[in-house]
């Protein structure tokens, strides 16, 4: 635990944040009282792996709800799923990809995956460069094939709406995240035990588990909230802004990227260097030793910049032991 | 290696004249002291940098502390180059010495068994130094890391196997993508395995963090004294900022660091107080190009000394050596090699990288921050490579109408008057200029 905040300026905030988040998801489980009695308030999507199968959790994973609205919407004329989505729309632009990386607890959880793996001394898989670039493409493929299999289902015209108990829904029989928080409810005595485990959802689990253990967020590149998400990143209100006047191009920002995102190391002319695919953690920013080179911004404000620490050990350190220009004054 | 005999020199006992070595000795030292007493006599000059001056000495203190550790069974490895990390070294139970010479003698026996007038000077006296061993220093060495970086120091690290092992490093010289930094990372880790089989213990994990934290710090000092240089009027000249970098490619790094603490201390007095070094509006000038090592400082005396200062540089014997701290996010001794590797190759801005765009944009930058007025831009005879690049950067600095002044020179005396008159004449230039081109951003300095 000591490791975790040593020397970061960001990653302690991000995980304080992180756990507000879990207590703001979760907590009506642990006896937080509830948010309020409007059938509103019981269910509040997020963008996020906040999973609906966690029983008693006052959010859930808009995901789920667009596959839902996707499948029986049509008499309605999908009116849940278009207010579902400009909802959602709202909460993309005002955060953006801040839902995953700081929000989301499935993040969470594979960020506990890759301490484990760095307390264990193993370093992390690369990929190589033409495999990160199509994994990108898979959240999209994800995205498509799901609306692909729900809409049909829910034109009753077409005569298929028998295939609903077995094909709806179909991501969340795949998502490890649902996988994850079922049995994770029932381990920590939440649910009772029983048999009616989701086998798919616990098999990609397993794989998403091992493989992120060696490739960090393995699952944060193809999940398909993400897609929906790169997709309407453009216009929402945090991003990452380099000063390529100051950079050195000393690779440190691609080099500790857990999602291998290049544009921030490469790009050298525009001063925009956010993407769709950067869920903003501010690792980059935090370890940029160029003072004001990479900037998070919200909107027109700018929220941390890099700097050049006072002390620099091996990491960046908060500054308790002072270096020279400390007694100076400046 | 005995199997092999010298394949450079055929006869190496008799081919030089017995006084050679003697001579190449005597005159190395004196050289060495007629630099270090015409910096002494520098104006305002920070009384704290007597240590720098001894630790680069001939044959001074830091020589005996190497003489000690070697006859204890110490092992001493010397490197041609930046981006040879030091950190390993020392991580490894080594020292480190920068083989790189800057004396003007040893290039006679050089080219008497080359026989090319157009070599580079400094690989030719480094060769020069080792062969006739004119430095006691050099004699300590066991081991010499040499990235083959441009022609010169390439096949001077492949001469120098005559004389003593060689880990010759593999450096890619096409600095994109994913191939030439995994390259790159392996030839550190084979440099690691060498260093090992060397000193005979292993780089353990809490060493190389121990020493990388340090050099973290080092690099931390050096950039307190470069913002201090960016102040209207430097407390430190040009020369003595180099000598106090260079000496750290010597120094014991703790040492190093506890001294330079000591230095910027007494520089921020001076500075509080409003002494500076060098002359009343001395034209700020900024010095690019071929490495300039101690004490071939013939170039930097003569722009100091014709009304000029140097406010900083880009040199690799200079900026560059502390120019990029290693930052390790993760705790592997993977990750912490390819962090090294990275930071020694990456943000490196030497010519012999392509592209290498990022040194006309480094440079660009600086010039803004520093408030430079005038670039002069150094090549030793034969470095084609920044010969090339001058082109480019003084097309860029065109655009930003900034003066550069190329100036070629060898490893002797001959040519300084001809050097004095073209920097005078420059520093002249610019002086004249200011009157239509006050630099704005020299005001907003400090």
């Amino acid at each position: 635990m000591k490791e975790l905040f040593r020397g970061r300026n960001i990653r302690p905030f991000r995980f304080i944040v992180q756990l507000l988040g879990l207590g703001f998801m979760f907590g009506q489980m642990l006896g937080l009282p509830p948010f309020g009695t409007h059938p509103m308030l019981r269910r509040i999507f997020l963008p996020n792996a906040s999973c609906r199968y966690i029983n008693e959790a006052p959010t859930s994973c808009y995901y789920y709800q667009l596959q839902d609205g996707l499948t029986q919407g049509y008499t309605d004329v999908y009116i849940d799923v278009i207010l579902m989505l400009l909802i959602v729309l709202m909460l993309i632009i005002a955060l953006g990809r801040i839902w995953c990386s700081w929000l989301c607890p499935f993040g969470l959880v594979q960020e506990g995956l890759m301490k484990l793996r760095g307390s264990v001394g193993i370093p992390p898989l690369k990929l190589k460069w033409r495999t990160r670039t199509l994994l990108r493409r898979v959240k999209y493929a994800f995205l498509f094939f799901t609306v692909l299999l729900s809409v049909p289902i829910g034109i009753g015209a077409l005569g298929i709406g028998g295939c609903q108990s077995t094909l709806a829904l179909p991501f969340c029989q795949v998502c490890p995240a649902k996988g994850f928080f079922t049995v994770a409810q029932q381990l920590l005595g939440l649910e009772p035990w029983s048999t009616g485990l989701p086998w798919i959802a616990l098999c990609s689990l397993l794989v998403f588990l091992i493989v992120g253990f060696f490739i960090d967020m393995a699952f944060c590149r193809v999940c398909p909230m993400g897609g929906v998400m790169a997709l309407l990143g453009r216009f929402s209100l945090p991003w990452l802004r380099k000063d390529p006047s100051k950079c050195t191009k000393c690779r440190i920002c691609l080099r500790v990227c857990p999602l291998d995102h290049d544009r921030v190391y490469e790009d050298m002319d525009a001063d925009d260097v956010g993407s769709e695919d950067c869920t903003l953690c501010g690792k980059c920013v935090e370890m940029c030793p160029e003072e004001g080179c990479l900037t998070m911004m919200y909107g027109p404000f700018s929220v941390k910049s890099s700097r050049r620490p006072r002390k620099m050990g091996l990491w960046r350190s908060l500054g308790k032991k002072k270096g020279p220009e400390a007694n100076n004054g400046k | 290696m005995e199997n092999e005999g010298p394949r450079y020199l055929k006869d190496r006992k008799g081919y030089f004249p017995k006084d050679q070595r003697q001579r190449t000795r005597k005159r190395s030292r004196e050289m060495e002291a007629s630099v270090s007493s015409d910096l002494k006599k520098q104006r305002n000059r920070p009384g704290k940098m007597a240590y720098f001056d001894e630790v680069l000495k001939y044959g001074g203190m830091r020589f005996e502390e190497l003489r000690e550790f070697h006859k204890k069974g110490g092992k001493i490895v010397g490197t041609l180059c930046v981006m040879v990390p030091l950190e390993l070294v020392n991580a490894a139970g080594a020292r480190s010495v920068r083989m790189c010479s800057g004396y003007y003698e040893p290039v006679h026996p050089a080219n008497e068994l080359l026989g090319d007038a157009g070599l580079c000077p400094m690989v030719k006296s480094t060769l020069g130094r080792k062969m006739v061993s004119s430095d006691p220093l050099i004699d300590l060495i066991d081991l010499v890391a040499g990235p083959a970086t441009c022609d010169g120091k390439m096949k001077l690290a492949e001469i120098l196997e005559d004389w003593v092992p060689v880990v010759m490093m593999n450096i890619p010289r096409v600095k994109v993508g994913e191939t030439s930094s995994d390259l790159w990372v392996k030839e550190i880790v084979h440099l690691k395995d060498r260093l090992e089989e060397l000193t005979g213990h292993p780089v353990r994990k809490k060493a190389l963090k121990e020493e990388l934290s340090q050099w973290n710090e080092a690099n931390q000092y050096w950039s307190e004294i470069q913002k201090l240089r960016r102040s209207e009027r430097p407390p430190i000249s040009g020369r003595d900022a180099m000598l106090v970098v260079q000496a750290s490619q010597f120094d014991d790094i703790r040492r190093w660091n506890r001294k330079v603490k000591e230095l910027i201390e007494e520089l921020q007095r001076m500075r509080t107080k409003g002494i500076f070094a060098g002359e009343e509006g001395a034209a700020r000038i900024l010095l690019a190009g071929s490495p300039m090592i101690y004490p071939n400082f013939k170039i930097p005396s003569i722009i100091e000394g014709s009304g000029g200062t140097i406010v900083t540089d880009e040199l690799c014997s200079g900026y560059r050596l502390m120019s990029d701290p290693v930052l390790v996010d993760g705790l592997s001794k993977k990750e912490i090699y390819q962090a090294i590797a990275e930071r020694y190759f990456f943000p490196c801005s030497c010519p012999c990288f392509s592209p290498n765009d990022e040194r006309v944009r480094r440079l660009k930058e600086v010039i803004k921050a520093f408030g430079i007025e005038g670039v002069v831009f150094h090549t030793l005879r034969g470095c084609h490579l920044n010969n090339l690049e001058a082109t480019k950067i003084e097309l860029a600095l065109r655009e930003i109408s900034v003066p550069m002044v190329r100036i070629e020179s060898e490893y002797d005396e001959g040519d300084i008057e001809q050097v004095r008159t073209r920097i005078e004449a420059f520093v002249e230039m610019i002086k004249a200029r200011r009157e239509y081109h006050r630099n704005p951003i020299l005001e907003d300095v400090q």
